[in-house]
């Protein structure tokens, strides 16, 4: 037994609890001592009219027998029972039957031997649901112990779906003599969230739920919401029992009130519809308690009419505000909980709020994650954009069509190269090729007129993206195609209930840290990171050291698409691909850019990581809507700029000059 | 000696004998006349045309002569269209419930006709609630206040917080795409009080004129459309001529110099800003009862970037461009979405347009830039030529 559950099971210190402890040793020695004949059927005989016609009352008093004896035979009998395989013969005894015709082959429960016999006079047994249940709770100590792993695995899943006190004792039992470490764990668990409900003595229980206020799973907060389970009540004084809080009616009046007159302590409320029915239900001659019909169009000549209509008796007294605040007040509402002892409602508030505060914390640190991997996909996705707009000074608006052809590559590539881990590797340097491909050649044939008119640029490069959509949406398709990831990347990494992210998204944060790698190698060791920061600060004073200006645009230009290309394929790998799959990415990537400030990593970075995390964070405080938090986040973004226009990392002195 | 800013645009005069010419045609050809040459829908359709046009020169203003390319006017243009539509929709509703309830014997209450209209219009939105923001729909005098007062307010305040942290270039173009992104979205959502993305409908009903027919309805909407343009047309044309249009246009071309001449330049830019964004609004009252319904869909941020392409096609810089711009590229383009364009078979495949009409518009947009940067508009230079 582990040593946290011997102090608390202990069973020297409670004599009921000791005796169930010792039967079921005793019962687990007795089931490895020889077979000893006759017992079942004499035990069977004792009780045998609860046998034949058990009902869910009187068949207790046969198992408890049956358990305590201690037989190796009762195992299977119980099951036989409960399957409906045994009979009983004319001379009343109890026997295993199997019908085949006329004949009956009966097998005697002690010795096991067979014969035939007539069917004739040979009765079924048929336990009814009930009974059946009960047979099947006091199998579960015999199949705790089976050798059989997968058996014991199955009783303990039983358990586990439907708990019942009198499973707490054999379920104790079997622990020590357990043999697989992850069962018995397991084991000690339940143990513990069954003593936490069941348990005989008030200190077992309070123990057993204060040790479950380390346990964050599903299945202990759902231990302790059911013994904290409460019932709303009303009366006309506080009641007898544990109360679990007294309401204030006022709170909401109307509801409340609907209570009482539920409970039958008020009259319903006369609300508007109930008068007007009333109204036309006593309409004589074209007036209604002597107000005319035609000045019935006000409330207060409504409840005039309705006040003559009760005086005369023909409807009951109108219930208005007042009388029903004077009923509300009158009585108490209440919630009983279910438990009647108030020492382990108060253990299991305490216990119930240190699990809620550990899944607070647990929640937070799921939402960081999400935030994280929100964050590694914006970076992904505005990099490319914020490498061009930096050297460039060029928003190119066909950035989140470049994603878009990234991520049919990779589909393309899956058409071909079936096996998903050798397309995506496939597909992420082809991705990259296609995309720095098509980036030069826009550069080449557009972009390079239209220097020193960034807004042309613009509203040029949206001309092709609105071109590229509607090209992928004449070769594709409208219809969402898949980009399937490889079998490795299913699944999640499941820290605890509460904590798991998936693969996927792991996989993406690391494409992104390798990214962020990449690039700052590039910019700040290579030849050519040396001339794009050149180019960045000042071109002209760059071309008059012998740097290429043009060369170096359209390389960063083809890089920036290259990369975002890359990140099309991530993101097709959890998102559908549709031709329209960069457009929703394109704001948000601007955003990213713009917040983050241009021309630096680190401030794509922190852009990305400001908007990921805050748009995840107003989610989780508004999680029914998220158009809201995007709607949120984008006003903060407006207001934010406001405060720092060039973004989070500005480029200083020149060089930031327009 | 300052001329009158006719005499600056002799373009004013044309323009306007232009749209009376054609607005004289087109009433007389409609159905009004009982000459049916032109049918109802394409009436209205010319009708939005003009709304576009009207929109389009407000665009023209704000970028092609103040340099700041806002992607948000559509958004101002919607506001206008919701405001509008909100009265009518409401006004509509009441009277459909009002006939309905005085069939019963007892006469409502203001409660119960309140909440009838209530459960009309945000059924479908599962609320019967009237919003704050629904206060003022009963009158149609505050509703029209509101599509002045509304876009104009926000362009405001948008405008102060944008140019007073001296956010210009592409970095203000992104913002205003934002701003109308956040817009729509927020329209999207079920609860924000305009019936989220089923939006208004039923715009075409003007209450009170429940008999008179579509024919006649349309054509008092194509009128209205015209003489809004051509009083945009007038105005916008003040408001880009004499001293005030000079500075707006050297804002345009330098702004930080304007700046040190001692011109309080981010007052002129959110003049600009914001009357183009209540003219935008106006523009947009005027055209969704003609449409008939408005979603949020309407003021997604690419509808607002169209607007740019009209303007851009059309010429910047010139009002009469943005006019020919917003007609040309708006009828060529339900022309060619509508199935009006003949198939082009190509023999191993047959180019439908529906699906390669945005195609064309897309590379012709990036052709009008690189090569014909001041559009159509552009051609009239060559037909008048000013003595140098």
């Amino acid at each position: 037994m582990a040593p946290g559950c011997t102090k608390r099971f202990d069973p020297s210190r409670k004599p009921v609890f000791m005796r169930r402890f010792l039967v079921a040793i005793a019962l687990f020695f007795c089931a490895l001592t020889p077979v000893q004949a006759e017992d079942l059927q004499r035990i069977l005989q004792a009780h045998a009219e609860e046998v034949a016609n058990p009902s869910r009352r009187s068949v207790g008093v046969v198992l408890d027998d049956l358990v305590t004896s201690g037989l190796a035979q009762v195992p299977g009998f119980l099951e036989n029972w409960a399957d409906k395989n045994v009979w009983r013969s004319p001379d009343r005894l109890f026997f295993l039957g199997d019908v085949a015709g006329d004949v009956i082959e009966v097998t005697d429960l002690d010795s096991g031997e067979t014969r035939s016999a007539p069917r004739a006079g040979f009765t079924q047994l048929k336990p009814n649901g009930g009974v059946r249940r009960l047979i099947g709770t006091a199998l579960v100590q015999f199949q705790l112990a089976d050798p059989d792993i997968t058996r014991r695995e199955s009783a303990v899943a039983a358990i586990a779906r439907r708990p019942e006190a009198a499973q707490l004792a054999p379920l104790i039992a079997s622990i020590d003599t357990e043999t697989d470490e992850r069962l018995r764990a397991r084991k000690v668990q339940l143990a513990n969230f069954l003593s936490a409900r069941f348990a005989e003595a008030p200190q077992d229980r309070i123990d057993a739920i204060q040790s479950l206020a380390q346990d964050t799973s599903v299945e202990a907060r759902s231990v302790l919401n059911q013994i904290l389970q409460t019932e709303a009540g009303v009366g006309a004084a506080e009641p007898e029992g544990n109360i679990a809080r007294l309401l204030d009616p006022m709170e909401a009046p109307d509801a409340y009130y609907a209570q009482l007159v539920e409970a039958g302590l008020a009259p319903a409320r006369t609300g508007p519809a109930v008068i007007r029915a009333a109204l036309e239900a006593h309409i004589d001659a074209g007036t209604v308690g002597g107000v005319p019909l035609a000045q019935l169009g006000t409330d207060a000549a409504r409840e005039r009419a309705y006040a003559a209509l009760s005086k005369a008796g023909a409807v009951p007294p109108l219930v208005t505000e007042d009388t029903r605040d004077y009923a509300l007040n009158t009585y108490v509402f209440y919630e009983l909980y279910d438990e009647p002892n108030a020492e382990i409602t108060a253990a299991a508030e305490a216990a119930l709020a240190s699990v809620e505060q550990r899944v607070a914390f647990a929640q937070a640190a799921d939402l960081a994650l999400d935030g994280l991997s929100l964050a590694s996909i914006y970076f992904l996705a505005a990099i490319g954009l914020a490498i061009t707009f930096g050297v460039m000074g060029v928003i190119n608006m066909a950035h989140g069509e470049f994603i878009m052809m990234g991520a049919y590559t990779g589909y393309v590539v899956q058409l071909f190269v079936p096996d998903y881990t050798l397309s995506i590797m496939i597909a992420l340097p082809l991705a990259f090729a296609v995309t720095f491909g098509a980036g030069v050649t826009m550069e080449r044939l557009v972009i390079r007129h239209l220097y020193h008119r960034p807004l042309e640029t613009l509203l040029a490069t949206f001309g092709i993206s609105i071109a590229l959509q509607q090209l992928a949406k004449n070769i594709f398709g409208t219809q969402a195609r898949p980009l399937t990831s490889p079998d490795w990347l299913d699944g999640a990494w499941v820290i605890s209930d509460v904590v798991q992210i998936s693969f996927i998204r792991i996989a993406i944060f690391v494409l992104a840290l390798l990214f962020l790698a990449l690039i700052l190698f590039v910019l700040k060791r290579t030849r050519l990171g040396l001339e794009v920061r050149a180019v960045t600060q000042n071109p002209g004073m760059a071309a008059s050291m012998g740097i290429n200006p043009d060369r170096i645009n359209m390389l960063t230009f083809g890089l920036g698409s290259g990369i975002a290309g890359i990140a099309g394929v991530a993101i097709g790998l959890y998102a559908k691909v549709t031709s329209e799959m960069g457009a929703d990415y394109i704001v948000q990537s601007f955003m990213t850019v713009v917040v983050g400030g241009v021309g630096n990593v680190w401030g794509t970075l922190a852009g990305a990581s400001l908007i990921g995390f805050l748009q995840k964070g107003i989610e989780w405080l508004n999680p029914s809507n998220t158009l809201a938090a995007q709607t949120y986040m984008i006003l903060f973004i407006i207001l934010f700029i406001q405060f720092r226009p060039k973004g989070i990392v500005a480029l200083k002195g020149r060089a930031a000059a327009d | 000696m300052r001329k009158s800013f006719i005499s600056q645009n002799p373009s004013v005069l044309w323009f306007l004998l232009a749209l009376s010419l054609f607005t004289l045609g087109v009433v007389m050809l409609s159905e009004v006349t009982g000459s049916n040459v032109i049918s109802t829908s394409f009436v209205k359709t010319l009708g939005k045309t003009l709304c576009l046009c009207l929109v389009a020169i407000a665009m023209d203003v704000v970028w092609g002569y103040c340099g700041i390319l806002s992607l948000g006017h559509f958004a101002f243009f919607g506001i206008g269209g919701y405001a509008i539509g909100m009265w009518l929709m409401y006004a509509r509703t009441e009277a459909i419930v009002m006939d309905s309830l005085q069939a019963q014997v007892i006469p409502p209450t203001p409660q119960e006709i309140s909440d009838a209209i209530g459960n009309q219009i945000f059924g479908v939105v599962g609320s019967s609630e009237f919003p704050l923001i629904w206060a003022f729909a009963d009158g149609l005098f505050l509703q029209l206040l509101m599509v002045v007062l509304v876009p104009g307010v926000l362009a405001l305040v948008f405008g102060w917080l944008a140019f007073r942290s001296r956010v210009t270039g592409v970095y203000l173009s992104i913002l205003t795409q934002a701003m109308t992104l956040a817009l729509s979205l927020y329209l999207f959502q079920n609860d924000s009080g305009l019936r989220g993305n089923n939006g208004l409908s039923g715009l075409q009903n003007i209450p009170g004129f429940e008999d008179t027919p579509q024919a006649t309805i349309s054509i008092v909407f194509f009128l209205a459309s015209a003489v809004a343009l051509g009083a945009g047309y007038v105005f916008f044309a003040w408001v880009v001529s004499g001293k005030m249009g000079s500075v707006i246009k050297g804002v345009r071309d330098n702004e930080a110099r304007v700046r040190f001449l001692g011109y309080h330049v981010e007052s002129y830019k959110l003049f600009v800003f914001t009357i183009t964004a209540i003219i935008s609004g106006i523009a947009g009252a005027l055209y969704y009862p003609q449409a008939g319904i408005i979603n949020p869909g309407e003021i997604a941020p690419i509808a607002s970037i169209y607007l740019a392409v009209w303007v851009a096609i059309g010429g910047r810089g010139r009002l009469y461009g943005a006019v020919i711009g917003a007609a040309f590229v708006s009828l060529l383009s339900s022309w060619f979405t509508g199935g009006g364009a003949p198939d082009v078979n190509l023999g191993i495949y047959t180019i439908q347009w529906t699906d390669w009409w945005l195609v064309l518009l897309g590379v012709s947009f990036v052709a009008v830039t690189l090569f014909f940067p001041k559009g159509i508009g552009g051609l009239f230079d060559y037909l008048v030529r000013k003595p140098s």
